[in-house]
């Protein structure tokens, strides 16, 4: 069925499509637990026209390989007894074009897209418990305080289990009790993306600001995390702060100072 | 014997011992339970369990008291799901083995399969049981008899409702399941107790298969009002082995799959009728998709809340030209009435109304900035349709409000949106309607209902029966409300253009194209 022959760069390109679509967050899924992110539908475009392209060039490279690609279209587009074929061909295309533009003009009920800054710069300057810190260059003073390392860390986790468990959950993974019923979820601190890859300082301003301490990019008005300073205590913070890496086993990130 | 014979003797009798042992372990898998490490089981124990079981095993970590059920004390030694025989004192290894692995839904044990080895989940169970003597020179006991499993037939569940009956087992669990209790429960330490809703399977803590029900039915759940029905000494009599299987298939029969979150879904599709149903139970809204959000208990502001007796909310909208109204409906185990003596007996701590509130946007404004969700904030006002139930002297009440943040709220003009409300409690489930006009003339204190546009909104709910007041209620995050428009002919039209173009359009090529050939 030399007709057919088009088929094949057809076939290779759809098995590249779908290896973009849905083979690329499925490896992601594999090496990386959570969510990863879906590629966004104009570079996806972008890339399957290439391949196209490509798949299209590389089949056509020889005049051999040109007429066994091209020869089917012209033979049922220009030979007068492919009456049938060519009605065929010219309802297929038409179903196929009306699909398309169906799905552009059907109504969706899909929300609307909140984009959202999960760890945004923070303010030069935080106030809290009626001081002003310098988030840049604040430092952790429970850190260095060697002897009651021991004793800090486990008051630190009562501090975790008495206020941020019922969201960030036993295992630190984000899924405590409630964790279902506040969009966006919960920080998972075991999580490469998260306290890892945060400085303590950072970790002390989100903590101590909550939710609607945070810049308008990263949606204040969505975050259930509450304003802790107006219930926990500076050395209460720094505890629970020195708790949370010392149970996920992470490092907190160290800014190198200007020279 | 000589001695050499004794010598062979036992050799050859603790090489078999050995053989069995490794056999049993081969088979069933579970022989790990005899080698789990108490010393290492210690030191999980302290770094992941204490928190909320204690260092002693005796319930009272720092997390204890903010926990509804509270963590099992293992110094007391009773557990409360157990597959040993009915006379077996004593839960079997594998029990607790299964409990630390998966969890226990709707409760704050988290499965820890995913975080720790099998194991370290053995080693756990070996020291978990030091904390007591109960386990003592005794034998893990064999799984409970499964035999003469009935299969779920209509008239299997027929002989079940009629010994859920007879068990009175609605006395707690409610005519429908909805765990509308007549009686007020507590665990054996006095603490807070809710029965549990029997249609909302995904709250079962250990385990939703038949088998798994057949366990609970038997041996009831020690340290809870549940009996058990193989035994014969409780006030709800026994249940015979054929009885407690067609009980089985009753309550799996129960299982309402839409009482649970709609997945992915956080948009209240609004659907437009000629007229506004005429109350909450009006045959319109059985026409109409519900949407089930999670609620959570108010965690964030001052009162924080942590013991909630609600867990969703269904929601359905209906719109005219003028006038828009939600059905809200929620499983609420009590009707609480203040001042009402029977309401009175149920509650915990002070008797107060059921309610619930409907927030929203003064601005809606898409995609971009919104209001904080717990009550707006400074620049971004809330609109709030607020219900309360009845109390003994006043009639169900509702209140228009505006709100920019915690505790600032104002009154609003409730007359001139036309605002009614219309309720119903019906075995276990709470109904309420709630009815306005799409526009309101006070544009900077109140929501305007526009068809097509996505609408911020927000639920809150209080169960006056479980200390819930104020600020201590349960809440959702913000959702998405669209009154959805009539489709447009666009929809049609342009994919038949769009058709006639390439149908037409490759007869008009084949044409050119082969008159051009033709020439050439």
């Amino acid at each position: 069925m030399k007709i057919l022959r088009p088929l094949i760069p057809l076939t290779v390109i759809l098995i590249l499509y779908f290896a973009l679509k849905e083979g690329v967050p499925y490896l992601g899924s594999q090496l990386h637990e959570g969510t990863w992110p879906v590629i966004p539908t104009s570079v996806m475009k972008m890339y399957v026209f290439f391949i196209a392209v490509g798949v299209l060039l590389i089949f056509t490279f020889t005049d051999d390989g040109f007429k066994a690609n091209i020869g089917p279209f012209a033979e049922i587009y220009l030979n007068p007894d492919r009456k049938i074929i060519r009605f065929v061909s010219a309802v297929l295309v038409g179903c196929f074009g009306a699909w398309v533009s169906y799905q552009y003009v059907k109504p969706t009920f899909d929300a609307p897209v909140e984009l959202r800054s999960i760890h945004p710069a923070p303010p030069s300057n935080a106030k809290m418990w009626g001081k002003t810190y310098s988030i840049g260059t604040l430092k952790n003073p429970l850190r260095e305080d060697k002897e009651n390392f021991a004793a800090n860390v486990k008051a630190g986790g009562e501090v975790y289990y008495k206020n941020c468990f019922y969201c960030h959950g036993d295992r630190m993974l984000g899924k405590g009790p409630f964790w279902d019923g506040f969009t966006p979820v919960p920080a998972n601190f075991v999580d490469i993306g998260t306290i890892a890859q945060l400085s303590e300082s950072f970790v002390f301003w989100r903590i101590g600001t909550g939710g609607p301490g945070l810049p308008s990019e990263a949606t204040p008005w969505l975050s259930a995390m509450p304003v802790w300073h107006e219930f926990l205590s500076e050395e209460e913070v720094w505890k629970v702060i020195l708790f949370l890496y010392d149970y996920t086993g992470h490092s907190p990130r160290v800014i190198e100072p200007h020279h | 014997m000589t001695v050499m014979e004794i010598k062979s003797f036992s050799s050859s009798f603790v090489k078999g011992v050995v053989l069995a042992v490794a056999t049993v372990a081969l088979v069933g898998g579970s022989a790990f339970s005899a080698a789990g490490n108490v010393e290492n089981g210690a030191k999980v124990y302290m770094k992941k369990c204490w928190w909320c079981h204690g260092e002693e095993g005796e319930a009272d970590g720092p997390a204890a008291e903010f926990m509804m059920p509270p963590p099992r004390d293992f110094s007391a030694g009773v557990y409360k799901y157990k597959t040993s025989p009915p006379d077996a004192e004593i839960p079997r290894d594998e029990d607790l083995f299964v409990m630390i692995s998966n969890g226990m839904p709707g409760t704050s044990m988290p499965s820890w399969k995913e975080v720790l080895s099998e194991q370290e989940r053995w080693d756990l169970v070996a020291y978990i049981k030091t904390f007591t003597d109960m386990f003592e020179d005794m034998d893990n006991p064999p799984a409970l008899s499964l035999a003469g499993k009935i299969p779920s037939t209509p008239d299997s569940i027929t002989k079940g409702a009629k010994a859920y009956e007879a068990g009175k087992c609605f006395e707690c669990h409610g005519e429908r399941g909805k765990g509308n209790t007549q009686k007020k429960l507590k665990e054996g330490s006095g603490a807070k107790l809710w029965p549990r809703n029997l249609t909302k399977q995904w709250t079962f803590r250990a385990g939703t298969t038949p088998e798994n029900l057949f366990a609970r039915v038997t041996n009831g759940i020690p340290n809870t009002p549940m009996p058990a029905f193989a035994a014969e000494t409780t006030a709800n009599g026994k249940l015979s082995v054929e009885d407690r299987w067609h009980v089985v298939n009753y309550v799996m029969s129960l299982a309402d799959p839409t009482n649970q979150v709609s997945q992915g879904q956080i948009v209240i599709k609004g659907v437009q009728r000629p007229a506004i149903p005429a109350d909450e139970k009006d045959a319109v809204w059985d026409g109409v998709e519900a949407t089930t959000f999670r609620l959570a208990p108010q965690i964030i502001q001052k009162e924080r809340f942590f013991t909630p007796a609600n867990d969703l909310i269904s929601v359905k909208a209906v719109f005219t030209d003028k006038d828009i109204a939600f059905l809200l409906q929620w499983d609420d185990r009590t009707q609480s009435i203040p001042g009402e003596e029977k309401s009175g007996t149920l509650a915990w701590g002070p008797l107060g109304h059921d309610a619930v509130a409907i927030q929203t946007p003064v601005t809606p404004s898409g995609s971009s900035e919104k209001p904080y969700f717990g009550h707006g904030d400074g620049k971004n006002p809330v609109s709030m349709l607020y219900w309360k139930s009845q109390s003994a002297t006043d009639p169900a009440g509702s209140m228009l409000m505006t709100a920019t943040g915690n505790h600032k709220r104002e009154m609003g003009d409730a007359e001139s949106i036309g605002f009614t409300t219309s309720s119903s409690y019906e075995f276990g489930t709470w109904k309420v309607m709630m009815k306005r006009s799409l526009v309101s003339p006070n544009t900077e204190k109140d929501t305007q209902f526009v068809v097509g546009k996505y609408i911020p909104v927000a639920f809150a709910n209080w169960d006056g029966s479980n200390g819930e007041a104020g600020s201590k209620h349960t809440m959702t995050t913000w959702y998405w409300l669209l009154l959805k428009p009539a489709p447009s002919n666009d929809v049609v039209v342009i994919p038949a253009m769009i058709f006639a173009l390439l149908f037409f359009g490759q007869y008009a090529f084949s044409r050119f194209a082969g008159d051009k050939k033709n020439k050439a």
